[in-house]
Protein backbone atom coordinates (compact mmCIF):
# COMPACT_ATOMS: atom_id res chain seq x y z
CA UNK A 1 0.00 0.00 0.00
CA UNK A 2 1.40 3.44 -0.79
CA UNK A 3 2.16 6.33 2.05
CA UNK A 4 -0.74 8.77 0.73
CA UNK A 5 -3.17 6.12 0.59
CA UNK A 6 -2.48 5.00 4.50
CA UNK A 7 -2.36 8.39 5.20
CA UNK A 8 -5.89 8.82 3.86
CA UNK A 9 -7.11 5.45 5.80
CA UNK A 10 -5.70 6.75 8.94
CA UNK A 11 -7.36 9.69 8.84
CA UNK A 12 -10.63 8.07 7.89
CA UNK A 13 -10.64 5.82 11.20
CA UNK A 14 -9.80 9.01 13.31
CA UNK A 15 -12.81 10.63 11.86
CA UNK A 16 -14.58 7.01 12.92
CA UNK A 17 -13.75 7.09 16.09
CA UNK A 18 -14.53 10.47 17.06
CA UNK A 19 -17.81 10.38 15.20
CA UNK A 20 -18.21 6.81 16.94
CA UNK A 21 -17.51 8.33 20.63
CA UNK A 22 -20.10 11.55 19.53
CA UNK A 23 -22.63 8.61 18.94
CA UNK A 24 -21.87 6.49 21.69
CA UNK A 25 -22.63 9.52 23.94
CA UNK A 26 -25.27 11.04 22.47
CA UNK A 27 -27.51 7.61 21.99
CA UNK A 28 -26.57 7.19 26.34
CA UNK A 29 -28.01 10.58 26.56
CA UNK A 30 -30.92 9.91 24.86
CA UNK A 31 -31.28 6.29 26.62
CA UNK A 32 -32.25 7.78 29.78
CA UNK A 33 -34.62 10.32 31.67
CA UNK A 34 -32.10 12.47 33.21
CA UNK A 35 -29.41 12.04 30.63
CA UNK A 36 -26.30 13.96 30.85
CA UNK A 37 -26.93 14.72 34.34
CA UNK A 38 -26.30 10.46 35.22
CA UNK A 39 -22.50 11.52 34.32
CA UNK A 40 -22.28 12.71 37.91
CA UNK A 41 -25.47 11.34 39.71
CA UNK A 42 -23.92 7.92 39.38
CA UNK A 43 -20.12 8.48 40.12
CA UNK A 44 -21.63 10.92 43.04
CA UNK A 45 -23.80 8.15 44.11
CA UNK A 46 -21.07 5.49 44.19
CA UNK A 47 -18.74 7.87 46.36
CA UNK A 48 -21.55 8.47 48.95
CA UNK A 49 -21.83 4.47 49.42
CA UNK A 50 -18.23 4.36 49.91
CA UNK A 51 -18.12 7.60 52.01
CA UNK A 52 -21.34 6.15 54.13
CA UNK A 53 -19.07 2.60 55.01
CA UNK A 54 -15.88 3.64 55.61
CA UNK A 55 -16.32 7.43 56.69
CA UNK A 56 -19.58 7.04 58.84
CA UNK A 57 -19.93 3.73 59.92
CA UNK A 58 -16.03 2.59 60.24
CA UNK A 59 -14.63 6.00 61.11
CA UNK A 60 -12.14 6.02 59.12
CA UNK A 61 -9.15 7.44 61.17
CA UNK A 62 -7.66 8.93 57.70
CA UNK A 63 -6.41 12.64 57.78
CA UNK A 64 -8.97 14.24 54.89
CA UNK A 65 -10.50 11.64 54.60
CA UNK A 66 -13.53 12.52 52.30
CA UNK A 67 -11.30 14.59 49.57
CA UNK A 68 -8.99 11.41 49.96
CA UNK A 69 -11.51 8.90 49.09
CA UNK A 70 -12.87 11.50 46.20
CA UNK A 71 -10.08 11.85 44.50
CA UNK A 72 -9.20 8.20 44.69
CA UNK A 73 -12.78 6.81 43.37
CA UNK A 74 -12.48 9.99 40.72
CA UNK A 75 -9.40 8.47 39.03
CA UNK A 76 -10.55 4.67 40.20
CA UNK A 77 -13.62 4.81 38.21
CA UNK A 78 -12.28 6.39 35.01
CA UNK A 79 -9.67 3.55 34.91
CA UNK A 80 -12.53 0.86 35.76
CA UNK A 81 -15.21 1.81 33.18
CA UNK A 82 -12.36 2.07 30.62
CA UNK A 83 -11.41 -1.16 31.19
CA UNK A 84 -15.00 -2.89 31.67
CA UNK A 85 -16.32 -1.03 28.98
CA UNK A 86 -13.40 -1.37 25.95
CA UNK A 87 -12.56 -4.77 27.79
CA UNK A 88 -16.14 -6.21 26.12
CA UNK A 89 -15.84 -3.88 22.87
CA UNK A 90 -14.95 -6.31 20.52
CA UNK A 91 -17.32 -8.80 21.43
CA UNK A 92 -20.38 -6.80 21.70
CA UNK A 93 -19.49 -5.58 18.18
CA UNK A 94 -18.76 -9.27 16.58
CA UNK A 95 -21.74 -8.33 13.90
CA UNK A 96 -20.20 -5.40 12.89
CA UNK A 97 -16.57 -7.48 12.42
CA UNK A 98 -18.32 -10.14 10.58
CA UNK A 99 -19.83 -6.83 8.14
CA UNK A 100 -17.13 -4.59 7.26
CA UNK A 101 -13.32 -4.56 7.09
CA UNK A 102 -12.48 -2.24 10.00
CA UNK A 103 -9.41 -2.36 12.24
CA UNK A 104 -11.14 -4.13 15.51
CA UNK A 105 -9.03 -1.64 17.86
CA UNK A 106 -11.32 1.11 17.32
CA UNK A 107 -14.25 -0.44 18.92
CA UNK A 108 -12.36 -0.48 22.41
CA UNK A 109 -10.95 3.01 21.66
CA UNK A 110 -14.37 4.31 21.51
CA UNK A 111 -15.44 3.23 24.45
CA UNK A 112 -12.11 4.59 26.25
CA UNK A 113 -12.51 7.85 24.47
CA UNK A 114 -16.51 8.32 25.11
CA UNK A 115 -15.73 7.41 29.55
CA UNK A 116 -12.64 9.77 29.00
CA UNK A 117 -15.29 12.91 27.91
CA UNK A 118 -17.06 11.86 31.04
CA UNK A 119 -14.64 11.71 33.17
CA UNK A 120 -12.94 15.25 32.05
CA UNK A 121 -16.98 16.83 33.53
CA UNK A 122 -16.46 14.62 36.80
CA UNK A 123 -12.53 15.65 37.38
CA UNK A 124 -14.09 19.66 36.66
CA UNK A 125 -16.76 18.43 39.40
CA UNK A 126 -13.53 17.24 41.79
CA UNK A 127 -11.10 20.39 41.39
CA UNK A 128 -14.63 22.61 42.68
CA UNK A 129 -15.21 20.63 45.15
CA UNK A 130 -11.57 20.34 46.53
CA UNK A 131 -11.06 24.49 45.85
CA UNK A 132 -14.54 25.35 47.92
CA UNK A 133 -13.19 22.95 50.97
CA UNK A 134 -9.68 24.81 51.33
CA UNK A 135 -7.31 22.78 48.83
CA UNK A 136 -6.63 25.38 46.79
CA UNK A 137 -5.10 24.97 42.78
CA UNK A 138 -1.30 24.89 42.98
CA UNK A 139 2.20 25.35 41.23
CA UNK A 140 1.88 21.30 40.89
CA UNK A 141 -1.28 21.01 38.96
CA UNK A 142 1.58 20.96 35.85
CA UNK A 143 2.01 17.39 36.35
CA UNK A 144 -1.66 16.35 36.64
CA UNK A 145 -1.72 16.52 32.60
CA UNK A 146 1.16 13.58 32.92
CA UNK A 147 -0.25 11.52 35.33
CA UNK A 148 -3.87 11.46 33.72
CA UNK A 149 -1.74 10.82 30.15
CA UNK A 150 0.25 7.57 31.71
CA UNK A 151 -3.54 6.72 33.65
CA UNK A 152 -4.96 6.34 29.98
CA UNK A 153 -2.34 4.18 28.51
CA UNK A 154 -2.17 2.08 31.24
CA UNK A 155 -6.38 1.86 30.93
CA UNK A 156 -6.56 1.86 27.39
CA UNK A 157 -3.84 -1.37 27.17
CA UNK A 158 -5.33 -2.99 29.95
CA UNK A 159 -8.67 -2.83 27.73
CA UNK A 160 -7.22 -3.83 24.94
CA UNK A 161 -5.93 -7.00 25.96
CA UNK A 162 -9.14 -7.59 27.10
CA UNK A 163 -10.70 -6.60 24.55
CA UNK A 164 -8.34 -9.27 22.41
CA UNK A 165 -9.11 -12.19 24.61
CA UNK A 166 -13.02 -11.87 25.29
CA UNK A 167 -14.52 -12.90 22.11
CA UNK A 168 -12.29 -16.27 22.73
CA UNK A 169 -12.96 -16.77 26.05
CA UNK A 170 -16.57 -14.91 26.80
CA UNK A 171 -16.46 -16.50 30.32
CA UNK A 172 -13.83 -13.94 31.11
CA UNK A 173 -16.59 -11.23 31.79
CA UNK A 174 -17.26 -13.12 35.28
CA UNK A 175 -14.14 -13.03 36.35
CA UNK A 176 -13.20 -8.66 35.02
CA UNK A 177 -15.64 -7.44 37.69
CA UNK A 178 -14.17 -9.77 40.77
CA UNK A 179 -10.61 -8.80 39.72
CA UNK A 180 -11.57 -5.03 39.39
CA UNK A 181 -12.71 -4.71 43.24
CA UNK A 182 -9.94 -6.66 44.49
CA UNK A 183 -7.66 -4.19 42.59
CA UNK A 184 -9.16 -1.40 44.05
CA UNK A 185 -8.94 -2.48 47.48
CA UNK A 186 -5.24 -3.34 46.93
CA UNK A 187 -4.70 0.09 44.69
CA UNK A 188 -5.62 2.03 48.29
CA UNK A 189 -8.47 3.57 46.80
CA UNK A 190 -10.87 3.77 49.99
CA UNK A 191 -8.21 3.15 52.61
CA UNK A 192 -4.32 4.01 52.68
CA UNK A 193 -2.11 1.06 52.09
CA UNK A 194 -0.07 2.59 55.00
CA UNK A 195 -0.39 -0.37 56.83
CA UNK A 196 1.26 -3.04 53.57
CA UNK A 197 4.42 -4.73 55.10
CA UNK A 198 7.66 -3.41 54.42
CA UNK A 199 8.19 -6.35 51.93
CA UNK A 200 5.56 -6.30 50.14
CA UNK A 201 5.38 -2.56 49.23
CA UNK A 202 8.18 -3.38 46.47
CA UNK A 203 5.37 -5.21 44.77
CA UNK A 204 2.57 -2.64 45.34
CA UNK A 205 5.07 -0.08 43.77
CA UNK A 206 4.63 -2.04 40.73
CA UNK A 207 0.47 -1.27 40.39
CA UNK A 208 0.10 1.71 38.37
CA UNK A 209 -3.34 2.80 39.70
CA UNK A 210 -1.81 3.14 43.12
CA UNK A 211 1.35 4.86 42.04
CA UNK A 212 -1.25 7.58 39.76
CA UNK A 213 -3.64 7.78 42.48
CA UNK A 214 -0.98 8.38 45.11
CA UNK A 215 0.48 10.89 42.69
CA UNK A 216 -3.00 12.42 42.12
CA UNK A 217 -3.62 12.94 45.52
CA UNK A 218 -0.36 14.54 46.21
CA UNK A 219 -0.74 17.36 43.32
CA UNK A 220 -4.56 18.43 43.88
CA UNK A 221 -4.19 17.76 47.86
CA UNK A 222 -0.69 18.65 49.27
CA UNK A 223 0.90 20.47 46.01
CA UNK A 224 2.83 17.68 46.31
CA UNK A 225 5.47 16.90 43.13
CA UNK A 226 4.87 13.14 42.17
CA UNK A 227 7.70 10.53 42.52
CA UNK A 228 9.05 10.82 39.06
CA UNK A 229 11.01 7.65 38.80
CA UNK A 230 8.18 5.34 40.38
CA UNK A 231 6.02 7.28 37.85
CA UNK A 232 8.45 6.35 34.85
CA UNK A 233 8.32 2.60 35.76
CA UNK A 234 4.50 2.46 35.62
CA UNK A 235 4.48 4.83 32.16
CA UNK A 236 6.79 2.01 31.17
CA UNK A 237 4.61 -0.85 32.45
CA UNK A 238 1.36 1.14 30.72
CA UNK A 239 2.98 1.27 27.71
CA UNK A 240 4.31 -2.60 27.72
CA UNK A 241 0.36 -3.19 28.20
CA UNK A 242 -0.21 -0.53 25.30
CA UNK A 243 1.72 -2.25 22.84
CA UNK A 244 0.95 -6.04 23.91
CA UNK A 245 -2.73 -5.16 23.66
CA UNK A 246 -2.49 -3.72 19.90
CA UNK A 247 -0.48 -6.11 18.86
CA UNK A 248 -2.94 -9.08 20.11
CA UNK A 249 -5.53 -7.12 18.65
CA UNK A 250 -4.11 -6.82 15.26
CA UNK A 251 -2.95 -10.49 15.63
CA UNK A 252 -6.32 -11.76 16.89
CA UNK A 253 -8.67 -9.68 13.96
CA UNK A 254 -8.68 -12.37 11.28
CA UNK A 255 -9.87 -15.07 13.67
CA UNK A 256 -12.92 -13.04 15.24
CA UNK A 257 -14.70 -13.15 11.89
CA UNK A 258 -14.63 -17.11 12.10
CA UNK A 259 -15.94 -17.32 15.45
CA UNK A 260 -18.93 -19.30 15.98
CA UNK A 261 -22.34 -17.08 16.38
CA UNK B 1 -9.52 -10.56 -20.93
CA UNK B 2 -8.09 -7.83 -19.52
CA UNK B 3 -5.63 -7.79 -16.56
CA UNK B 4 -7.49 -9.57 -13.43
CA UNK B 5 -8.28 -7.49 -10.09
CA UNK B 6 -8.89 -9.81 -8.06
CA UNK B 7 -7.74 -13.39 -8.18
CA UNK B 8 -8.53 -16.46 -6.18
CA UNK B 9 -6.12 -19.66 -6.28
CA UNK B 10 -7.26 -22.58 -4.46
CA UNK B 11 -8.10 -20.69 -1.71
CA UNK B 12 -10.03 -22.49 1.58
CA UNK B 13 -11.93 -20.51 4.55
CA UNK B 14 -12.44 -22.40 7.27
CA UNK B 15 -15.01 -22.07 10.50
CA UNK B 16 -14.59 -23.07 14.43
CA UNK B 17 -17.78 -24.89 14.70
CA UNK B 18 -17.67 -24.52 18.54
CA UNK B 19 -16.17 -22.03 20.81
CA UNK B 20 -13.49 -24.10 22.42
CA UNK B 21 -9.97 -24.86 21.70
CA UNK B 22 -9.42 -27.62 20.20
CA UNK B 23 -13.00 -27.93 18.54
CA UNK B 24 -13.54 -29.23 14.90
CA UNK B 25 -13.06 -26.71 12.45
CA UNK B 26 -15.03 -26.89 8.66
CA UNK B 27 -13.94 -25.75 5.60
CA UNK B 28 -16.79 -23.37 4.33
CA UNK B 29 -14.44 -22.80 0.96
CA UNK B 30 -12.36 -25.84 0.41
CA UNK B 31 -10.93 -24.53 -3.07
CA UNK B 32 -11.99 -22.14 -5.12
CA UNK B 33 -9.98 -20.56 -7.94
CA UNK B 34 -11.04 -17.38 -9.85
CA UNK B 35 -10.22 -14.21 -11.74
CA UNK B 36 -12.23 -11.27 -11.67
CA UNK B 37 -11.18 -8.77 -14.52
CA UNK B 38 -12.10 -4.90 -14.40
CA UNK B 39 -15.74 -4.39 -15.12
CA UNK B 40 -16.55 -7.62 -15.29
CA UNK B 41 -19.98 -8.72 -13.82
CA UNK B 42 -19.78 -12.49 -12.27
CA UNK B 43 -23.13 -14.29 -10.71
CA UNK B 44 -22.09 -16.56 -8.09
CA UNK B 45 -24.68 -19.46 -7.81
CA UNK B 46 -24.87 -22.80 -6.06
CA UNK B 47 -26.83 -24.13 -3.96
CA UNK B 48 -27.87 -23.17 0.34
CA UNK B 49 -24.40 -23.85 2.14
CA UNK B 50 -21.95 -23.90 -0.60
CA UNK B 51 -20.00 -21.20 0.53
CA UNK B 52 -21.13 -18.31 -1.61
CA UNK B 53 -21.44 -16.11 1.20
CA UNK B 54 -18.42 -16.95 2.38
CA UNK B 55 -16.86 -16.54 -0.98
CA UNK B 56 -18.34 -12.59 -0.92
CA UNK B 57 -16.61 -12.18 2.30
CA UNK B 58 -13.34 -13.14 1.34
CA UNK B 59 -13.43 -11.04 -2.24
CA UNK B 60 -14.32 -8.16 0.16
CA UNK B 61 -11.29 -8.57 2.44
CA UNK B 62 -13.36 -9.26 5.64
CA UNK B 63 -12.34 -13.04 5.88
CA UNK B 64 -8.62 -13.73 5.13
CA UNK B 65 -8.65 -17.42 3.53
CA UNK B 66 -7.06 -20.35 5.74
CA UNK B 67 -5.42 -21.68 2.82
CA UNK B 68 -4.82 -20.61 -1.33
CA UNK B 69 -3.77 -17.53 -2.35
CA UNK B 70 -5.92 -14.12 -3.01
CA UNK B 71 -4.00 -11.74 -5.08
CA UNK B 72 -5.62 -7.92 -5.11
CA UNK B 73 -4.64 -5.16 -7.17
CA UNK B 74 -4.97 -1.58 -5.02
CA UNK B 75 -9.02 -1.28 -5.95
CA UNK B 76 -11.54 -1.43 -3.01
CA UNK B 77 -13.97 -3.88 -2.31
CA UNK B 78 -17.17 -3.64 -1.11
CA UNK B 79 -19.92 -5.65 0.57
CA UNK B 80 -23.09 -3.96 -0.51
CA UNK B 81 -24.38 -4.05 3.72
CA UNK B 82 -27.41 -2.34 4.89
CA UNK B 83 -27.99 -0.42 7.99
CA UNK B 84 -23.90 -1.14 8.85
CA UNK B 85 -23.91 -0.11 12.53
CA UNK B 86 -26.98 1.74 12.81
CA UNK B 87 -27.61 3.07 16.44
CA UNK B 88 -31.61 2.93 18.00
CA UNK B 89 -31.34 6.60 19.45
CA UNK B 90 -29.26 8.62 17.14
CA UNK B 91 -31.85 10.65 14.41
CA UNK B 92 -31.27 9.04 10.76
CA UNK B 93 -28.88 11.67 9.72
CA UNK B 94 -26.19 10.61 12.23
CA UNK B 95 -26.93 7.08 11.39
CA UNK B 96 -26.19 7.69 7.96
CA UNK B 97 -22.53 9.57 8.90
CA UNK B 98 -21.93 6.80 11.12
CA UNK B 99 -22.64 4.35 8.67
CA UNK B 100 -21.19 5.80 5.79
CA UNK B 101 -17.85 6.49 8.11
CA UNK B 102 -18.01 3.02 8.56
CA UNK B 103 -18.65 2.19 4.62
CA UNK B 104 -15.30 4.03 3.79
CA UNK B 105 -16.12 7.42 3.07
CA UNK B 106 -14.85 10.71 4.80
CA UNK B 107 -16.56 12.39 6.77
CA UNK B 108 -16.88 15.73 4.14
CA UNK B 109 -17.80 12.95 1.13
CA UNK B 110 -20.96 11.60 3.88
CA UNK B 111 -21.70 15.42 4.29
CA UNK B 112 -21.76 16.10 0.84
CA UNK B 113 -23.97 13.44 0.12
CA UNK B 114 -26.76 14.22 2.83
CA UNK B 115 -29.05 15.68 0.95
CA UNK B 116 -28.93 13.03 -1.80
CA UNK B 117 -29.71 10.30 0.96
CA UNK B 118 -32.59 12.38 2.45
CA UNK B 119 -34.08 12.60 -0.86
CA UNK B 120 -33.55 9.19 -2.43
CA UNK B 121 -34.81 7.80 1.01
CA UNK B 122 -38.12 9.75 1.55
CA UNK B 123 -37.90 10.10 4.62
CA UNK B 124 -38.87 13.73 5.25
CA UNK B 125 -38.96 14.97 8.62
CA UNK B 126 -38.02 11.50 10.03
CA UNK B 127 -34.59 11.73 8.70
CA UNK B 128 -34.44 14.01 12.21
CA UNK B 129 -35.70 11.74 14.35
CA UNK B 130 -34.21 8.96 15.90
CA UNK B 131 -34.36 6.02 14.10
CA UNK B 132 -36.41 3.87 16.64
CA UNK B 133 -39.15 5.69 15.76
CA UNK B 134 -39.07 3.80 11.82
CA UNK B 135 -41.12 1.31 10.45
CA UNK B 136 -39.08 -1.21 9.08
CA UNK B 137 -39.54 0.03 5.23
CA UNK B 138 -38.09 3.25 6.27
CA UNK B 139 -34.59 1.28 8.29
CA UNK B 140 -34.51 -0.14 5.19
CA UNK B 141 -34.99 2.89 2.66
CA UNK B 142 -32.15 4.87 4.95
CA UNK B 143 -29.78 1.59 4.65
CA UNK B 144 -30.32 1.53 1.15
CA UNK B 145 -29.51 4.97 0.49
CA UNK B 146 -26.54 5.17 2.54
CA UNK B 147 -24.88 1.89 0.76
CA UNK B 148 -25.81 3.28 -2.22
CA UNK B 149 -23.42 6.40 -1.60
CA UNK B 150 -20.31 3.91 -1.31
CA UNK B 151 -19.24 3.43 -5.07
CA UNK B 152 -16.16 0.83 -4.79
CA UNK B 153 -14.05 -0.27 -7.57
CA UNK B 154 -15.50 -4.06 -6.78
CA UNK B 155 -19.28 -3.92 -5.56
CA UNK B 156 -20.28 -7.28 -3.92
CA UNK B 157 -24.01 -8.48 -3.69
CA UNK B 158 -25.42 -10.95 -1.62
CA UNK B 159 -29.03 -11.99 -2.94
CA UNK B 160 -30.35 -8.50 -2.22
CA UNK B 161 -31.06 -6.00 -5.12
CA UNK B 162 -33.97 -4.36 -3.94
CA UNK B 163 -35.89 -3.39 -0.55
CA UNK B 164 -38.84 -1.82 0.75
CA UNK B 165 -42.12 -1.57 -0.29
CA UNK B 166 -43.19 -2.01 -4.35
CA UNK B 167 -42.76 1.46 -5.07
CA UNK B 168 -39.20 1.65 -3.54
CA UNK B 169 -37.92 -1.43 -4.73
CA UNK B 170 -39.01 -0.70 -8.38
CA UNK B 171 -36.60 2.60 -7.41
CA UNK B 172 -34.01 0.80 -5.81
CA UNK B 173 -33.56 -1.93 -8.28
CA UNK B 174 -33.59 0.49 -10.87
CA UNK B 175 -30.69 2.56 -9.08
CA UNK B 176 -28.85 -0.47 -8.39
CA UNK B 177 -29.06 -2.12 -11.97
CA UNK B 178 -27.60 1.52 -13.21
CA UNK B 179 -24.82 1.48 -11.16
CA UNK B 180 -23.86 -2.17 -12.10
CA UNK B 181 -24.74 -1.15 -15.73
CA UNK B 182 -22.62 1.71 -15.16
CA UNK B 183 -19.41 -0.23 -15.54
CA UNK B 184 -18.33 -1.38 -11.73
CA UNK B 185 -17.42 -4.53 -11.63
CA UNK B 186 -19.80 -6.65 -9.54
CA UNK B 187 -20.01 -10.46 -8.10
CA UNK B 188 -23.22 -10.82 -7.59
CA UNK B 189 -25.04 -14.27 -5.45
CA UNK B 190 -28.04 -15.01 -6.28
CA UNK B 191 -30.84 -17.76 -6.62
CA UNK B 192 -32.54 -16.59 -9.03
CA UNK B 193 -31.73 -17.05 -12.83
CA UNK B 194 -33.68 -14.11 -14.08
CA UNK B 195 -31.72 -12.03 -11.68
CA UNK B 196 -28.22 -13.47 -13.13
CA UNK B 197 -29.41 -13.30 -16.63
CA UNK B 198 -29.81 -9.57 -16.52
CA UNK B 199 -26.92 -8.79 -14.42
CA UNK B 200 -24.21 -10.66 -15.40
CA UNK B 201 -21.50 -11.47 -18.08
CA UNK B 202 -20.31 -14.70 -16.59
CA UNK B 203 -21.41 -17.44 -13.75
CA UNK B 204 -18.91 -19.42 -10.99
CA UNK B 205 -20.62 -22.28 -9.84
CA UNK B 206 -19.57 -23.75 -6.46
CA UNK B 207 -20.79 -26.84 -4.50
CA UNK B 208 -19.95 -27.75 -1.15
CA UNK B 209 -16.99 -24.73 -1.27
CA UNK B 210 -15.41 -25.83 -4.49
CA UNK B 211 -15.72 -24.06 -7.73
CA UNK B 212 -17.47 -26.12 -10.31
CA UNK B 213 -17.22 -24.73 -13.13
CA UNK B 214 -16.45 -20.96 -14.31
CA UNK B 215 -18.10 -19.35 -17.94
CA UNK B 216 -20.54 -18.14 -19.76
CA UNK B 217 -23.93 -17.03 -18.25
CA UNK B 218 -25.79 -20.25 -20.62
CA UNK B 219 -23.43 -22.45 -20.31
CA UNK B 220 -22.63 -22.66 -16.68
CA UNK B 221 -26.71 -22.11 -15.84
CA UNK B 222 -27.39 -24.85 -17.81
CA UNK B 223 -24.72 -27.38 -17.20
CA UNK B 224 -26.24 -26.50 -12.89
CA UNK B 225 -29.43 -27.11 -13.67
CA UNK B 226 -28.98 -30.62 -15.78
CA UNK B 227 -26.58 -31.66 -12.54
CA UNK B 228 -28.72 -34.20 -10.88
CA UNK B 229 -28.85 -32.69 -7.31
CA UNK B 230 -30.90 -29.62 -8.74
CA UNK B 231 -33.37 -32.25 -10.15
CA UNK B 232 -33.54 -33.72 -6.71
CA UNK B 233 -33.49 -30.34 -4.68
CA UNK B 234 -36.22 -28.56 -6.59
Amino acid sequence: MTGPATARMRLHYVELVLFSTYAELRAERSRSYLGLLWWIIEPAMNMGVYYLVFAVILGSAQVDYVPFLLVGLTLWQWFKSCVSHGGYAIWVQLGLVRQVRLPAQLFPTVQILADSVKFVFILGLLVAILWASGYPPNLTYIALPVVLFIELIFAAGAAYVLAALVPFVPDLRFIIEQVLQVMMFLSGIVFALDRVPEPLRRWFALNPIAVLVDAGRGILMYARWPDWSALATVALISLALFAAGSWLIARLTPRYVKLPL
Amino acid sequence: MSEPIITLENVGVAFNARLRAGSPRFWALEDVSLRLARGQRLGVIGRNGAGKSTLLRTLAGILVPDRGRVVRAAVSCQLLSLSVGFMHHLSGRDNAILSGLMLGLRRREIENRLAAILEFSELGDFFEQPISSYSTGMLLRLGFSVAMQVEPDVLLIDEVLAVGDADFQQKSGSALRQRIQGGTTVVFVSHGDAQIRQVCDSVLWIEHGRSVMLGAVDTVLGAYHAAPHVAKAQ
